[in-house]
């Protein structure tokens, strides 16, 4: 059975520990084309939206739980909110959790608003970055 | 730390544009820094077959590059302290040399003490993008506003 609303509130283990690099931050200011001097040098800060290479992380187990029957072809991204409690830098690590808020299931797809805590591994918050996706379901052939 | 953008900062202060051009090109290097491998981000075939009119740009792509516009202007990243945005339309990438520009603007919408929120806009062959775009900034020191006084 397909993700339904009765899977708001579920909430996923820890994520592996993520090590922010001072080499994927130079990728992902590359690729925005971002030349701002604190995302180089010694200790480099991660730009605020970084957050969303760690938030894939804990998405992934959406998509990799067969309970949901979701496809990450099939997904757009609705809306996207990040809160920063403090900036990441290079040499960081830290553990993202993903929980489901809510899910709307119309004809064919599916809204599904989730949310992952970003926190060190103190349990110190560091970002929460809250989402909505949309995933359109196959047509029945 | 100290303050770099408070003088002159009131409701209606525009910030420089910043324009990015959005091609094949960076939409894979987004993919690869960002790990996300949605195909409809570089499989035209693919994006197709899911009923979109070809390959379109991360939203998160847009969203970084946007940022850009709120980050040059106060210099220090870490002052962000919230940015949302809703995806409106798709930023359709054709696979040529030119790919499409995406223009950024931006203009100071609140003021709250040291609090600053600025609205963002992005445009694409002549269309917004996205919607409700705003961050929120912490200039570190009070912003004088005459906007609020009578």
């Amino acid at each position: 059975m397909p993700i339904t609303e009765a899977h708001a509130g579920r909430r996923y283990p820890p994520c592996d520990p993520y090590q922010v690099s001072a080499a994927k931050i130079t990728e992902f200011v590359t690729a925005l084309g971002d030349d701002n001097p604190r995302y180089r040098g010694e200790s480099p800060m991660a730009p605020p939206t970084f957050a969303a290479v760690i938030s894939a992380q804990a998405w992934d187990q959406l998509f990799s739980d067969p309970e949901l029957e979701l496809s990450l072809g099939r997904i757009v991204h609705g809306d996207q909110r990040f809160t920063f409690m403090r900036p990441l830098h290079a040499g960081d690590v830290v553990v993202a959790t993903v929980t489901i808020d809510k899910v709307r299931v119309r004809s064919g797809s599916e809204l599904i608003s989730a949310t992952v805590d970003i926190a060190s591994r103190d349990g110190e918050p560091v970002c929460t970055a809250q989402a909505t996706l949309a995933h359109s379901r196959k047509a029945a052939a | 730390m100290k303050a770099t953008v408070v003088d002159g900062v009131e409701v209606g202060t525009t910030l420089p544009v910043v324009a990015v051009r959005f091609t094949r090109e960076r939409l894979v290097r987004y993919a690869g820094a960002s790990t996300d491998f949605n195909p409809i981000h570089y499989s035209e075939h693919f994006a197709k077959q899911v009923g979109l009119p070809g390959v379109i740009a991360h939203g998160m792509l847009t969203m970084g590059a946007a940022l850009r516009v709120v980050t040059t202007w106060v210099g220090d990243p870490s002052r962000v302290i919230s940015y949302a945005v809703r995806f409106t339309r798709p930023v359709l990438v054709p696979d040529d040399a030119d790919g499409v520009e995406v223009e950024f603007s931006g203009s100071v919408s609140a003021i709250d003490g040291s609090l600053v929120t600025v609205s963002i806009e992005a445009i694409s062959d002549g269309r917004k993008v996205l919607g409700a775009a705003r961050a929120e900034v912490d200039l570190g020191v009070r912003v004088p506003h005459r906007d609020r006084e009578p």
